[in-house]
């Protein structure tokens, strides 16, 4: 319906652009008419993954975007940073697995909140991209 | 070389221009403003400390921040300003307002010098910008205390019954909350002999891995301390989002609302919500 995509650029510097970001996310999610359930996931896939920006690589970008298409609603988002990326990646993906005491469940967890995941990690850094799908 | 005309312009007209000042200043803000003669005083000083610079020899990048006179007159200025409601524009405003009273006179004047023009749009730019900054830094100030007792509101462990407490949690729960919510919560149990607490999240927007580590913690800790949890208030979707990202509350009591939260917090303790027929 909504052909200009709505796009949402986040710089993500400290504790509180996590809560802007999710409330950005939460917030599209609701103008494309996704439903309770689905703004809760993004927002808290959102969450997870800018918190963990925030924690390990203290600043990075965070960009929502409308997707959509004819036959399809999509939000689309990208988390991206610069830091010092994920040494053991299979590792990080695994329930329970963290290294900061945490309860190991962000990445994995976020990967199966939502319907596309994909991840790109280097010595440079660090780039995530999610979407949440429903066709019309 | 130039600035003597400068100099002459502003010496010659320095009680009209200081009148003039005071009166535009006066019609700027509304009939809330600053005090009359707190203001007229301070516009006083700060005069006094901005045609002292005016009529120095001029050099290419004038530096204001080392005049502690006149930053503190700014300062207070702009602090009386803002406790007033005034916007940041306002502010400015009372700067500049002098700065076209004295182009004005300066352009009228024979013998000024284009030097002289430039010396005072640059020392009315530094004054602008310090203006800014005072501004700016009185509204983090206001910002950071506000957040402050926020937070300081926004832990209230609540005396539900004899031996019952509950602890209503609302808005973003980082670190820094997590800690106070423990600590007030620790206490509380302890000085009451707490059986049972309800941690109602009914104002949680986001329960995500890192709010959910800190609950288990807090929940942890209330545990050794003699307590029973009951959790109330997840939503529905909460609850999707909860265990897709696979974490779990184990052996904590939930409920889905606080009604049933308090029923079962009273099954607990022995007691429970009776009509009062019944014991009539």
């Amino acid at each position: 319906m909504s052909e200009s995509a709505a796009v949402a650029h986040i710089p993500l510097y400290q504790a509180a652009d996590v809560v802007t970001a999710r409330r950005a996310a939460r917030e599209l999610c609701e103008q494309l008419g996704f439903g309770k359930a689905d703004q809760t996931r993004l927002a808290t896939a959102v969450s997870e993954l800018t918190r963990n920006v925030i924690q390990y690589a203290n600043h990075g970008e965070c960009v929502i975007e409308n997707r959509s298409t004819t036959t399809q609603r999509c939000i689309w988002v990208l988390v991206q940073d610069h830091g010092a990326g994920i040494a053991n990646l299979e590792q990080a993906l695994t329930d329970g697995y963290s290294t900061s005491g945490g309860l190991g469940a962000g990445l994995p967890g976020t990967r199966r909140l939502v319907d596309q995941f994909h991840i790109e990690t280097t010595p440079q850094g660090t780039c995530i991209t999610i979407a949440l799908v429903k066709p019309l | 070389m130039t600035t003597i005309a400068l100099q002459q312009v502003l010496h010659e007209q320095r009680s009209a221009l200081l009148t003039a000042w005071i009166t535009q200043v006066a019609a700027l803000g509304d009939q809330h403003s600053v005090h009359e003669h707190a203001l007229d005083a301070l516009l006083r000083s700060l005069f006094d400390d901005i045609l002292g610079i005016l009529e120095r020899q001029p050099t290419a990048n004038p530096s204001l921040e080392h005049e502690e006179s006149l930053a503190l007159a700014l300062r207070q200025l702009v602090g009386e300003q803002a406790r007033h409601g005034s916007s940041a524009s306002t502010c400015v405003n009372v700067v500049l307002t002098l700065k076209h009273l004295m182009s004005a006179q300066v352009v009228t004047a024979t013998d000024v010098t284009l030097e002289d023009m430039l010396w005072l749009e640059q020392v009315f730019e530094q004054l602008t910008l310090l203006t800014v900054t005072a501004f700016l830094a009185i509204r983090e100030r206001q910002i950071t205390q506000q957040s402050l007792s926020l937070l300081e509101l926004s832990t209230p462990v609540l005396r539900l019954w004899h031996r019952i407490l509950l602890l209503p949690l609302v808005g973003v729960i980082d670190t820094v909350r997590a800690r106070q919510i423990t600590e007030s919560l620790l206490e509380a149990i302890a000085r009451y002999e707490a059986r049972v607490t309800i941690l109602d999240l009914t104002g949680v927007p986001v329960l995500d891995t890192s709010v959910a580590q800190h609950l288990m913690k807090t929940i942890d800790a209330a545990r050794l301390l003699g307590t029973r949890v009951v959790m109330t208030g997840i939503s529905p979707e909460g609850a999707q989002t909860l265990t897709k990202l696979g974490i779990r509350f184990a052996d904590v009591i939930s409920r889905a609302t606080l009604r049933a939260g308090i029923a079962e917090a009273l099954l607990l303790v022995g007691q429970q919500i009776s009509p009062l027929e019944g014991k009539r």
